[in-house]
């Protein structure tokens, strides 16, 4: 008799009377709760089933990952490198990572020096600029309008009006600081010279660029890869103070 | 080995330990306080100076009275003082007691495990921790909360800060919007920067590197702020001195004058911060 | 058969196996990304200096100017921005502490109610414009009004008084220590003897709010840390309404006001009679006042019986070397001086002060006999152009004082201030001020720096109002067209601080200069001084008995004189003693409550010669039955959104009251009708309790188990 065809039968004792007329020698025991059976099946599986996706979980997170850098090369890390493609951001003066970082291979922490103290890596301020555009490249060679826009605010004692391109939620507090010591000044592997690397894995390599350009998602997913490839704190209030 | 078994075998392990080794974390810092109550003379300058360092907002009067103000710190002001007998004068023969109250940072804090969503937690450094973006505002953490020392923001609170007063605003932390919960952290902002600095220049985190708003700006110093796994460090050994011990609300002392306690020690919440009672002649 | 109804059992199957697989899904790489690029701007430096790293703050080193102490602070800036301030460690007035209002100077700074431009007959105007409308009633009668002012900044306004006509400067304060430094002066020679709480066992004040508002509190505060520390001093306040200092008491007495002279003088007795405390080095006369204020007398007087004498005799007699503090009337304060003398204080807990060797830079301290004296001048139409600064005497002013009358005589009133006030909208001109932390100056602390010691203030910041000119700049503009000599070149005051500072320390090396900057103070050379020792003391002891009901208001560390109305964390900190917010309230004693027929939340009206206000009642023990208690600070009609029709002003009822022997107005002897109005609301508190409930919350212990486990006896 199946399950459904036994619980439509009304003349078989309820309560205790009736369990015992079931526990009864001409009857299974099973048949007493016969969905027990099934519910340990059930369990079983998911049990197995568990197990597997912690399994498949923990090879797609360690060993070999798919997520292996292709990228930027840097002794020790290891990092999510998914592309992204950001907008155009127009900024008032059309900087050019390319010339500058690229066929000039100036050092991103030339300009951007505040890396290695503070949260923010910061924009140069306009009198690094003017340090070579009063002597190479000035606003006087004619050629130039970028730099004669910037001379023109230098002048006026104008403060650039950038807009933000990597740029986080404000609930969220990120660190150059930290992960550049991390990654560059404390790793004996990394020397000064090749800062780029560190600096592409996040911000993707800027030499491809002319004006900034978002070249990773920076969402919470991309920094919590690399902090559990690479050792990093798990903590919350880490970054969401 | 597959994680799931690992982190059982694993949690297991760590969560059976005793809290003097560690408990179920391994403390990096244990960071705690004692609170004077006999040099606190209620002027109120910490709570103001918290106002300012964790951009708090200013609410109001109808809102204060709805018990919707959102001071982290506050001072309570008392009148009685059972254990040295009450005075039954016609006016106050004594003073008052002022009680500083802030989170407590309880080790076994009762807010922690009653979030939905795991909003706040314990973190590394011994500090009871508050997610701002993680929270959804069920309020179920202040409702446990047995020093009632959290705070929901439950308006909107722009025109806290009309300009040019917004400039004034700390941007090492979050300014928390409607429907969040907020409270003390022992300024996590400075003990970050504080720890961080320490880390960058290749040593320990040493007492007094780092002085929450509070403790900076108290004129008689009534409190302290420092980490109590540091045995050198001066709320370590007044904690050893009052023996008060974390991990336990039975406290045997063997010389019952001592004047360190815990508020709702019964509790058993095991609270980090150690006040010493008030003294009075009489 | 089967059946379609998903049972209970089904369905739980079914989530079994399911439920599984939600865990694949985790959080990378989503496909949306943060939605910030391009949002916000980022505005970089042109050329900031080598230390400023956006980011890192940076901190200087300034003097806070909320109140006359002149605390030294450490500002924090961050981007061009001041965010915090905290008390300067090398300072020695307030060694890196700082009190709520010195927190607060932020809000002062950043007000949203600040004037940004100047102001000629209500109408907005230009620089010259304002200055124009100045010179145009021509000279006759120069004076200044202000607050109390030191350092290079009294300095050029009294070159400027000089050289417009010799007029007289004014300088207010409605918080002062008028009478202590009187009576100091007369009986021991000292106006500012330096006090050593720290070093004392025991303190007892007379209405001198020494942990609030008196003198200099955050160094008192300080210094009480290790007054309380083991061996433990005992503190024993007397006074007609509970202040911070009394709130903190060991011994706490309820005096009549105005009658505290009686309980010290009744102190002085015990000690005499029952202690055998000399009393030579006092003259005939007054060992002869001390004999008649026996017991019996006291109690009479002031409502202090016998037993809280002798029990305030014993413990300073117990606990040496003691400290008496005394303030409010010149009697009180004499008294509290004869008491150091018979107690042999001299030399332990007072120690002489010394002269600082650039007189025209001390501070000349601020009193409400200048406030009489200006409205008396110009009520009798002597007064031409009046400069106001740092003080309100429309609100600070009893209304027998006739200020409005007195400001509508003065042919120009020119206003220096950041805010518009009850004053400074009566006045023709206003000229918009820098605020603190925009600001350059020197500043003497009257009391309690050290000797020769120079506080400097320097800018936090870049002004946040282009056309608000900071108060040195604006004296040595106007000096320079009064026609002072020696001025001319300087460009600016910073130029002028820069030469004075330069020749005080010997040095104009940059590296010199800079030094004193970081430092935040230098010293100027003094000259040491003795006590010298007058114990003819005549010492009248009042009798306000017959008073009845008498208004008493006190200042509070927090709106203080009211000048900080206008700062919204202090409008919403919790007053220290009621716990009362955004509202002013009466503080009554239970029996009077009873009289009256008053219950918490209920109104009353405070009716005195004067006027009257309609405010709340706070009933509480910690007032004497005598007294209704009316903190100053609030009851703006006029000082921005935060203040203005927040609370009731006592300070304009009281009776023009004044002290004979100090010419100050008194604010504890202005007797008052009180009435229920009928009106109740809930006066909004922190807490409406003050007990515990029995949980060990706030917890005491007597001091003889301190003494056993701590030390000291």
């Amino acid at each position: 008799m199946t399950w459904s065809e036994q619980r439509g039968r009304t003349d078989l004792p309820m309560g205790r009377e009736g369990a015992n007329k079931h526990m009864s020698a001409d009857r299974p025991q099973s048949r007493s709760f016969p969905w027990v059976r099934t519910i340990m099946a059930a369990g079983v599986v998911g049990a197995l089933i568990v197990l597997g996706v912690q399994i498949l979980d923990q090879e797609l997170r360690g060993g070999e990952s798919p997520l292996t850098p292709t990228g930027p090369r840097v002794p020790g890390a290891v990092f999510p490198t998914d592309p992204f493609e950001g907008k155009d951001v127009p900024q008032p003066i059309n900087y050019s990572h390319k010339l500058h970082a690229g066929d000039l291979g100036i050092n991103c922490l030339y300009c951007h020096t505040y890396a290695r103290r503070s949260k923010v890596a910061g924009i140069p301020p306009t009198s690094k600029c003017m340090g070579c555009h009063t002597i190479v490249a000035t606003a006087d060679d004619g050629d130039k309008p970028e730099i004669e826009k910037l001379t023109t605010l230098w002048n006026d004692g104008q403060n650039p009006a950038w807009n933000k391109v990597n740029d986080v939620p404000d609930f969220v507090h990120f660190s150059h600081e930290r992960h550049l010591q991390k990654f560059l000044f404390n790793n004996p592997d990394m020397d000064i010279q090749d800062s780029r690397e560190v600096c592409a894995m996040c911000h993707g390599d800027m030499v491809e660029v002319g004006v900034a350009k978002k070249m990773r998602p920076l969402t919470m997913g991309f920094c919590n890869t690399c902090h559990e490839n690479n050792d990093g704190p798990a903590d919350c209030t880490r970054c969401h103070k | 080995m597959p994680s799931l078994l690992g982190n059982i075998f694993k949690g297991w392990t760590d969560y059976s330990k005793g809290n003097e080794e560690g408990g179920h974390h391994d403390y990096e810092h244990m960071y705690a306080m004692v609170i004077d109550l006999d040099l606190c003379t209620g002027c109120n300058a910490c709570s103001t100076a918290c106002y300012a360092e964790n951009n708090l907002p200013v609410v109001g009067e109808d809102k204060f009275g709805a018990r919707q103000a959102m001071h982290w710190m506050r001072i309570e002001r008392y009148f009685d003082e059972p254990d040295v007998g009450e005075s039954d004068t016609e006016t106050q023969s004594r003073g008052a007691s002022f009680l500083p109250m802030m989170c407590q940072h309880c080790n076994a804090a009762p807010c922690e495990p009653v979030c939905p969503v795991g909003a706040t937690y314990h973190t590394l450094d011994g500090l009871n921790a508050q997610v701002y973006n993680r929270c959804i505002g069920s309020r179920y953490c202040a409702n446990n909360c047995p020093f009632r020392v959290r705070y929901f923001n439950f308006y909107d609170t722009a025109e806290s800060w009309p300009a040019p007063m917004e400039q004034q605003l700390n941007p090492d932390l979050s300014v928390r919007s409607k429907g969040v919960m907020e409270k003390c952290t022992m300024c996590i902002q400075r003990t970050r920067t504080g720890r961080d600095k320490a880390v960058r220049e290749g040593r320990e985190l040493q007492d007094g590197d780092i002085q929450t708003a509070c403790q900076q700006t108290c004129p008689t110093s009534a409190i302290l702020f420092g980490d109590l796994l540091d045995k050198n460090s001066a709320v370590s050994q007044i904690w050893k001195r009052q023996q008060i011990k974390l991990g336990t609300y039975k406290q045997d002392k063997d010389n019952p004058d001592l004047r360190g306690y815990r508020i709702f020690e019964e509790l058993n919440v095991d609270s980090k911060v150690l006040y010493l009672e008030r003294v009075r002649e009489v | 058969m089967t059946t379609t109804k998903i049972d209970r059992r089904n369905f739980l199957k079914v989530l079994g196996l399911g439920g599984a697989g939600a865990a694949l899904a985790g959080c990378d790489m989503p496909s949306y990304a943060t939605l910030e690029e391009g949002e916000e701007q980022v505005f970089s430096y042109l050329a900031p200096e080598e230390y400023v790293i956006p980011g890192i703050g940076v901190w200087y080193a300034s003097t806070c100017l909320q109140c006359p102490a002149g605390c030294g602070v450490h500002g924090r800036v961050r981007e061009g921005r001041a965010l915090k301030l905290e008390g300067n460690p090398k300072t020695k007035l307030n060694a890196g502490k700082l009190c709520q209002m010195g927190q607060a100077a932020l809000q002062t700074h950043y007000n949203p109610d600040r004037i940004t431009k100047p102001r000629v007959n209500g109408k907005d105007a230009t620089w010259p414009e304002a200055l124009a409308a100045i010179n145009e009633k021509g000279g006759g009668n120069i004076v200044w009004l202000t607050g109390a002012i030191s350092g290079h900044q009294r300095v050029l306004l009294d070159i400027h008084l000089k050289a417009t006509g010799g007029g007289k400067h004014y300088a207010v304060e409605t918080v002062n220590t008028k009478a202590w430094e009187a009576a100091s002066a007369d009986i021991i020679g000292d106006a500012h003897p330096n006090l050593h709480i720290d070093k004392a066992r025991a303190v007892l004040s007379f209405n001198a709010d020494f942990l609030g508002t008196w003198m200099s509190p955050v160094k008192f505060m300080t210094d009480y840390g290790r007054f309380r520390a083991a061996p433990r001093g005992v503190l024993t306040v007397v006074e007609p309404a509970m202040s911070l200092s009394g709130a903190n008491a060991d011994h706490w007495v309820a005096a009549r006001p105005g009658s505290e002279t009686a309980v010290a003088l009744g102190v002085a007795h015990v000690l005499a009679s029952k202690y055998g405390v000399t009393t030579t080095g006092l003259s005939v006369s007054t060992t002869d006042t001390i004999a008649t204020m026996d017991a019996s007398r006291v109690a009479a007087l002031s409502g202090v019986d016998g037993a809280t004498l002798s029990k305030i005799a014993r413990t300073l007699v117990a606990n040496s070397p003691s400290l008496v503090i005394a303030d409010g009337h010149y009697d009180t304060a004499a008294a509290a001086q004869v008491l150091n003398l018979m107690l042999g204080n001299l030399g332990s807990t007072l120690t002489p002060s010394a002269d600082l060797g650039a007189p025209h830079l001390t501070n000349i301290g601020g009193t409400t006999q200048a406030l009489t004296a200006f409205a008396e001048d110009a009520n009798a139409g002597a007064i031409d152009i009046a400069f106001i600064t740092g003080v309100n005497p429309m609100f600070t002013a009893p209304y027998g004082l006739n200020m409005m009358d007195a400001l509508d005589k003065i042919g120009t009133k020119v206003a220096i201030t950041m805010f518009e006030d009850e004053t400074t909208t009566a006045c023709d001109v206003v000229l918009p001020l820098a605020s603190p932390l925009e600001d350059w100056g020197t500043h003497v602390p009257a009391f309690g720096a050290g000797a020769g010691q120079i506080h400097i203030q320097q800018p936090l910041m870049e002004k946040l109002h282009a056309d608000a000119l900071g108060f040195g700049d604006i004296l040595l503009g106007l000096a320079q067209d009064g026609g002072a000599d020696g001025l001319d070149d300087f460009e600016d005051y910073y130029g002028y601080l820069r030469t004075a500072i330069s020749a005080l320390i010997g040095s104009d090396q940059e590296a010199a200069w800079n030094a004193v900057l970081q430092a935040g103070q230098t010293t100027a050379p003094t000259l040491e001084r003795a006590f010298t020792i007058n114990g003819d003391v005549t010492i009248n002891v009042a009798d306000t008995t017959a008073h009845g009901l008498t208004l008493v208001t006190t200042a509070r560390q927090g709106l203080y004189d009211g000048r900080h109305a206008n700062l919204p964390w202090l409008q919403e900190a919790p007053d220290q003693i009621s716990k009362a917010v955004w509202d002013s309230w009466a503080e009554i004693h239970p029996k009077t409550a009873t009289k009256i027929g008053v219950k918490d939340g209920d109104y009353v009206s405070i009716q005195s010669k004067g006027g009257s206000i309609t405010t709340r009642v706070f009933i509480y023990k910690g007032v004497h039955p005598g007294t209704i208690a009316v903190p100053m600070g609030r009851g703006h009609s006029h000082y921005g959104r935060y203040a203005t029709d927040v609370g009731v002003n006592p300070l304009n009822i009281l009776d023009v009251d004044i002290d004979p022997r100090t010419g100050e107005i008194n604010t504890d002897t202005t007797p008052v009708k009180v009435k229920a109005t009928g009106d109740n609301r809930y006066l909004v508190r922190l807490m409406d309790t003050d007990k515990q409930y029995g949980r060990k919350l706030a917890a005491t212990i007597p001091a003889s188990q301190f003494h056993r486990t701590e030390g000291g006896a």
